[in-house]
């Protein structure tokens, strides 16, 4: 274990810390108008400001758990119907020829569509986002599944196993190299979604706090909330490497040992 | 039955790994082979498509024999394992394990598959382990030891080299104590010196358990080496059918290279 950081470390942060310092003496001297892009100081002031007033914590809050639950029952069906579709030959084709369709659909598209049906509140940003990662979760749980070994399957069907065995044994692991590659994706489109669909309406989240703000011309909180986003989605993104080394310690190119 | 093996395995754990001093060497006669399953082929056929693999075959295989099936390669020896298996069914004819058809005999049938097939995501173990109830956990530990891998138990099969995955592949063929072991090719992918081991290794287990085993091999050596009775399967019939009356256990030499001698003539004539 290491815990001060190593010199390369250091370096790393080296340019982004440089960038910082001019943009703030470009800022604080006027070289840039604040008003268009006002000094890093003025951003973490404006964070700090939010937070002792307690909106800051509830609009991430919010974000968060839109993001949360779109990706939950997005991800979930996604990961059903890819399986239906990975272990029977008959969801393969009722399902699959069907959602390739649908695939082609930017779901983002149906924004106008979507505020028709759910209007502008919770469920609409909800659905867009379970829209969203649906789609990357189904692909690769179902290619996943296709891409077995099928040594492997002829293999567990001499062990005996059972087919619920069999699921846990053999298709599941199988597939979660492909499944993750699709979480992560999915994560990403997730965040995506969320900016997009936030910018729409409503009267809490991220995108609230960013578009309200632009009314008032305050810069930095705009910036705040860019800032914000950036920084959860790759809180996200570490999380989902964490927990990718370790579900698959077995495999040569993830695991640590 | 489980206790049985198990008092015979514990007690050569790590031992069998390395190639036998001839004074641990249990003499002649054999162990009795009550454990082995039957196998009978009645008249079986196979096509695929409009070649006919193997046609009108009939073998009988006493409870507890070795016997090793050659042939060149397409000429259908994997087909009749498969057969065997039960990973197939024969288009006429009719296929009995232990008097019962392979799927309702699936319980006492295991496969050594030549490329091993060890989930990469399991561990040693685990993957002996594979298929156990919950009960018989135990038996893969001493599976595990009779191949001489005991201390290997916790690792991905990923560290393991070519020989010792064989040896898994091996000891979870045994864990479920099957009355019948089918080995598809299993040491074509090994190097000599690691053949020459597990062949040893092979033979002692079969030696010590009793169980019936079908060798499925290009190697006519390694059939002369293991075998009770070699049959040569040629243009879907079985051409040659001898038995093999070495002593056991069996080195390398003169007389298994006579019989080594007489399948190639038969084979090279032709």
């Amino acid at each position: 274990m290491r815990f001060l950081p190593s010199q390369k470390t250091l370096l790393s942060w080296a340019v982004p810390l440089a960038l910082m310092v001019v943009w703030e003496i470009a800022s604080v001297s006027g070289v840039i108008p604040p008003h268009k892009l006002p000094p890093p100081h003025r951003v973490v002031m404006a964070g700090w400001h939010m937070l002792r007033k307690g909106e800051l914590v509830r609009d991430v809050l919010v974000s968060t758990g839109r993001a949360a639950a779109g990706f939950a029952i997005g991800g979930g069906l996604g990961f059903v119907f890819g399986l239906l579709a990975g272990v029977s030959r008959t969801a393969e084709t009722t399902v699959d020829s069907s959602l390739q369709m649908l695939r082609m659909v930017p779901h983002l598209a149906l924004i106008p569509l979507v505020i028709l049906w759910f209007g502008i509140g919770e469920s609409a940003k909800i659905f867009l986002v379970a829209l969203g990662v649906f789609f990357p979760i189904y692909y690769n749980t179902y290619h996943g599944i296709r891409g077995i070994d099928t040594g492997l399957l002829e293999m567990a069907r001499i062990q005996g196993l059972t087919k619920f065995e069999l699921f846990r044994e053999v298709i599941f692991p199988g597939a979660l190299p492909s499944i993750m590659v699709g979480i992560r994706y999915a994560l990403g489109i997730m965040w995506l979604t969320l900016i997009v669909a936030e910018t729409i309406a409503g009267n809490a989240g991220i995108g609230f706090m960013t578009m309200n703000a632009r009314e008032f011309m305050q810069t930095d909180v705009v910036l705040l909330g860019i800032l914000l986003y950036a920084l959860l989605g790759k809180l996200i993104d570490v999380g989902a490497r964490r927990i990718e080394g370790s579900a698959l310690a077995w495999h040569p190119s993830f695991g640590s040992n | 039955m489980a206790s049985v093996l198990r008092q015979q395995l514990s007690p050569l754990a790590g031992v069998l790994a390395r190639p036998r001093p001839a004074a641990r060497v249990e003499a002649y006669p054999l162990p009795p082979h009550e454990r082995g399953l039957g196998v009978a082929l009645h008249g079986v056929s196979k096509d695929f498509g409009a070649r006919t693999v193997l046609r009108n075959i009939s073998i009988d295989i006493a409870p507890g024999q070795f016997v090793a099936v050659v042939g060149r390669s397409g000429s259908g020896k994997s087909t009749l394992l498969r057969l065997l298996a039960g990973l197939e069914e024969p288009d006429s004819g009719q296929v009995l394990l232990g008097g019962r058809a392979p799927r309702e005999a699936a319980a006492s049938l295991r496969i050594m598959f030549q490329d091993g097939r060890l989930l990469p995501w399991r561990s040693v173990i685990e993957n002996v382990a594979l298929g156990l109830k919950r009960a018989d956990l135990g038996r893969a530990t001493d599976a595990l030891a009779s191949v001489g891998l005991a201390d290997r138990a916790g690792e991905w099969p990923r560290v393991l080299s070519g020989g010792q995955k064989q040896r898994v592949a091996l000891a979870r063929a045994l864990a479920a104590e099957p009355g019948l072991i089918l080995l598809d090719e299993p040491l074509g992918a090994l190097d000599a010196l690691t053949r020459l081991e597990m062949q040893a290794l092979i033979e002692d287990l079969w030696r010590r358990i009793g169980f019936s085993a079908v060798l499925v091999t290009h190697d006519v050596a390694e059939a002369a080496l293991l075998a009770d009775r070699i049959l040569l399967i040629e243009d879907g019939g079985i051409a040659l059918d001898i038995a093999v009356d070495i002593p056991r256990p069996r080195r390398p030499g003169v007389e298994v290279a006579a019989v080594e001698q007489k399948v190639l003539g038969y084979l090279l004539k032709s």
